[in-house]
């Protein structure tokens, strides 16, 4: 049996995984949980996570035998895989790293050195979308608005009707960005966003920071493997990161961090825990930072067997989920009449869906009670965005689903709005 | 179903455990139509069994206790908890990656699972007050005041980046002024050095260096040459904005006095001090308020049994530098919160290392003395074992024993002509491969003037699952290659 990634030689009959097979791989699962969130933190079958314990054995086993023979081979091997999956060019534009959170503080630490360094000027402008995730807002708080930058937000329209009107914003904000004559040193860009959830155009945006003179571009596509298409030729940014324990079935956690050659901007980028490897580059010093459990960056040929097993691979996968997410996004508009958050073709293996206005929520607040009586009493798992006015649920499909989960999340709300109509309204505490 | 479980997995369990195939749990999976989480969850009962006194439910807070039969572990019962260490191998080498053992591991995986099996419900339920009491665990172990000075981060690697940056910016911020100095050992690791490369010299600082006799003799010798550092670094009116001092220095192994420097630091009006412990608890005596630093980190993956990775980083109140303007380089939506509530959340991670300290801590209290026995113990027979090789080569210690804790360097017969640091890494490979030991190798330059010296020390070390034979093994090994009239040179290309 491998540990290694060769193919398993337990397929009963069948070229493709069965139903089966499927429910034996995610058996750890909660049962009676309809778990409608793999956006916030993945899944991982169990024939990954026995990989996975293989790996950590041998490593306890003798760990600096580990050291000296398995783990550089290892990292490798899994950078090769990715760099095939993206479309990347070489392999040493691949840089494995614990999450999007960490390549996002790399990138912005060295714009942030940028600024202390003199090569940008103080009111230097970095463009993020209005909609990026609270730790990357954060994270250009701490090294680029301390180091004296600008911080311009894309205002972005929700519910959303087209690619038009991201477009439109975002050239708004190149302009807003450049007045007063300032330079625009970074644009961070989702390739999908987290909440609400929204199909970003990036190959369009990234060709109009070519256009007006960005001089780097980061896409910070979270979700991307296994969730929209990955070409990282195509969408033609700087720097391109993923999580892959959220839509690609790794373990937590680990991600990629794509830097491209010809941007030359590798040698400036380090991690920021430094081992001796420091100055080797961003793959190498990634590969150490010091002693560390690196067994999820390890598994990754595995996980190719496992997607392998699906019609289409992961790009069957990938196809699959948002047909059916989509499917059931509409099953759900039609039993409650409300309407989905975007139009399907901005939508991936994730959909905002509209709750019944009757539910009440007026604040964040009840958007999270929502949620965690939703869990709590229902066995749903789903989280839920409040837009100011109206509320969504960002439902998922992953290969674990059924339409079942679908169905009792439709039945917990038609309770919930049923509830509504007599006292208990979801404001109380 | 528990039944047929028991009776086919329960053999090979063990088995399956050390040959880390997955084969057999596979085949029987699909034959039973058992779920993974079911065999897994078996898997762990049946490690744990023999060994402690926990029952697999873990509930995220308590785990429920059986009656122990005897007061402490017996031997097999250390061996049954270190069965997955490659029988084959003398493995002195404690230092570098330290060990876990099967009870622990066990308990983190069951953590791992609970999160899997449902993380939103994890996240919003368990994993704060579980890094919570952890963190509470470790205070009291190293005496700390308060909760909020203790933060858990990846390893003292991560520990010495944040405390770093921290320096950097205070120096971009006008806070230090360029060509303020930072003092560091020469015999800092490898990637303490390398970070004060990174954030140091690059926002503006002069970095100092303690140059450090080895072999050394006395406590005396290091104060006087860090005595020497301080004024070098005062010199032409320039401040000591941070000493970074090495608790136990890794290779080569010596324990410093860190009391006695940071007294002479406060006197000489250095800003702050940061102790690189990587090795501490479980190695030396850590007591926050007795060693007095600003900033401490201590590795718990090398000494106290937790699995990779997990370390502290103590930062203590009132001194000049707070946990709130220090922060971890990966920024969540956390930041600005403190220190231990950022690095309890950066991102999408497996915090299941940093959860099992009262796992850890019920494990080293069933042996004699606690974690201070195991300590005092490893000492008492890393000294004996290093006496023994000394006698058995005609070598020296590189250190009396006052200044060594569970390691100790050793001179390794000059006849074996390690020249180099390449010599001293390939002697270390032959000893590994043709052998069966691994020991790491320290190559120690000849000074001018210094004919027929040793060149070549090894850093044993002693944990509990060590053996006599393990020293043995070694000293045969070395034995028989002065013998054979091997040179390193006969290893190099």
């Amino acid at each position: 049996m491998a540990s290694n990634g060769a193919s398993k030689k337990m397929k009963l009959g069948t070229e493709f995984m069965s139903e089966e097979e499927i429910e034996w791989e995610f058996g750890h699962h909660e049962a009676g949980v309809a778990r409608l969130n793999n956006g916030a933190f993945g899944c991982c079958p169990g024939s990954v996570m026995e990989a996975q314990r293989e790996w950590q054995m041998k490593n306890m086993r003798q760990p600096d035998k580990f050291y000296v023979e398995e783990l550089k081979k290892g990292l490798v091997r899994s950078r090769s895989i990715i760099k095939e999956l993206v479309n990347a060019e070489d392999v040493e534009e691949i840089t494995l790293v614990d999450n999007v959170s960490t390549a996002t503080a790399i990138v912005l630490q060295q714009v942030g050195w940028g600024f202390h360094e003199g090569r940008f000027k103080k009111g230097d402008v970095v463009v993020m979308l209005h909609y990026a995730y609270g730790a990357v807002k954060k994270s250009m708080e701490a090294y680029v608005g301390r180091a004296g930058g600008r911080v311009v937000e894309v205002r972005l329209e929700f519910p959303v009707r087209s690619e038009e009107d991201v477009i439109g914003e975002f050239r708004k904000a190149l302009e807003r960005g450049k007045s007063g004559g300032n330079r625009i040193r970074l644009a961070v860009i989702d390739h999908v966003t987290s909440m609400p959830s929204v199909v970003i155009p990036v190959k369009e945006l990234v060709k109009m920071c070519r256009d007006e003179g960005v001089e780097q571009v980061f896409v910070d596509a979270a979700h991307a493997i296994g969730c929209t298409r990955v070409d990282v030729q195509e969408i033609g940014a700087d720097f391109y990161t993923s999580n892959l324990h959220k839509w690609f079935f790794c373990p937590p956690s680990v991600a990629f961090l794509y830097a491209r050659a010809s941007s030359g901007m590798s040698r400036d980028l380090h991690h920021p825990v430094v081992s001796h490897q420091y100055g080797k580059g961003l793959a190498v010093e990634s590969s150490w930072v010091g002693n560390r459990d690196y067994s999820a960056q390890l598994v990754i040929p595995a996980v190719m067997d496992f997607v392998n097993r699906f019609d289409g691979g992961i790009e069957g996968i990938r196809k699959r989920n948002h047909e059916i997410v989509v499917q059931m996004g509409e099953m759900l508009v039609q039993a409650w009449g409300t309407h989905l958050g975007t139009p399907p073709h901005m939508t991936s293996s994730m959909l905002m869906v509209a709750l019944p206005s009757s539910l009440h929520i007026t604040t964040d607040s009840d958007a999270l009670k929502l949620r965690t009586r939703l869990r709590d009493h229902y066995g749903v798992e789903v989280p839920i965005f409040f837009t100011g006015l109206t509320a969504y649920a960002r439902i998922s499909r992953q290969v674990y689903n059924t339409v079942h989960d679908y169905y009792k999340l439709r039945d917990a709300i038609n309770q919930l709005v049923q509830h509504s109509h007599h006292p208990m309204p979801c404001s109380s505490s | 179903m528990m039944e047929w479980l028991e009776k086919d997995l329960g053999e090979a369990a063990e088995r399956v455990w050390e040959i880390g195939s997955s084969l057999v749990i596979y085949g029987k999976c699909l034959l039973s139509h058992h779920s993974y989480g079911e065999i897994l969850a078996y898997q762990f009962a049946s490690l744990t069994v023999p060994m402690s006194s926990t029952i697999i439910h873990h509930n995220g807070s308590h785990i429920a206790k059986k009656p122990k039969l005897s007061s402490f572990s017996s031997p097999s019962e250390i061996e049954s908890e270190f069965s997955h260490h490659d029988a084959a191998v003398a493995r002195i080498n404690n230092g570098s990656f330290g060990c876990c053992p099967a009870s622990i591991l066990a308990a983190q995986r069951r953590w791992q699972l609970q999160y899997l099996r449902q993380p939103d419900h994890f996240y919003f339920n368990d994993l704060k007050t579980g890094i919570l009491q952890s963190r509470t665990l470790i205070k009291d172990l190293v005496n700390a005041d308060h909760v909020d000075e203790i933060s858990i981060v990846d390893n003292a690697t991560t520990a010495a980046a944040i405390v770093l940056q921290h320096t950097a910016w205070n120096f971009r911020e006008g806070r230090f002024q360029k060509g303020d100095v930072v003092l560091m050992l020469h015999y800092a690791y490898g990637a303490v050095k390398k970070s004060m490369e990174a954030y140091v010299t690059r926002a503006g600082g002069n970095v100092v260096e303690v140059p450090l006799p080895f072999p050394v003799n006395s406590n005396d010798e290091i104060v006087s040459e860090f005595r020497k550092a301080l004024e070098r670094g005062k010199r032409n009116g320039n401040r000591v904005r941070l000493a970074v001092i090495d608790h136990v220095t890794s290779m080569p192994c010596v324990v410093i006095p860190v009391k006695e420097l940071i007294q002479i630091c406060r006197e000489e009006g250095v800003d702050q001090v940061f102790v690189d412990a990587a090795h501490s608890i479980g190695c030396t005596d850590v007591d926050m308020k007795e060693i007095g630093a600003d900033f401490y980190t201590s590795n718990l993956h090398k000494w106290f049994f937790c699995p990779p990775s997990i370390a502290f980083l103590y930062t203590r109140k009132n001194s000049k530098a707070s946990a709130s303007d220090l922060h971890h380089p990966v920024v969540s939506h956390e930041y600005g919160n403190g220190l231990a509530v950022e690095s309890a959340w950066i991102g999408t991670r497996d915090y299941s290392a940093q959860l099992v300290v009262p796992d850890v801590v019920e494990f080293v209290n069933r042996f004699e003395g606690g974690i201070e026995g195991i300590k005092k113990r490893n000492h008492e027979v890393v000294v004996e074992m290093g006496e023994m090789l000394a006698k058995a080569w005609g070598t020296r210690l590189g250190t009396p024993a006052h200044m060594c804790a569970s390691m100790v360097m050793v001179g390794l017969p000059a006849c074996l002509g390690i020249e180099s640091d390449s010599d001293a890494l390939n002697l270390r490979t032959h000893l590994r491969d043709a052998f069966g030991v691994e020991v790491p190798i320290y190559y120690r330059p000849p000074r001018e003037g210094e004919i027929g010296v040793i060149t070549g020390y090894a850093r044993i070390s002693h944990q509990v699952y060590n053996k006599v034979d393990d020293y043995h093994k070694f000293r045969d090994a070395v034995n028989q290659l002065v013998q054979n009239g091997f040179t390193c040179s006969a290893l190099s290309d």
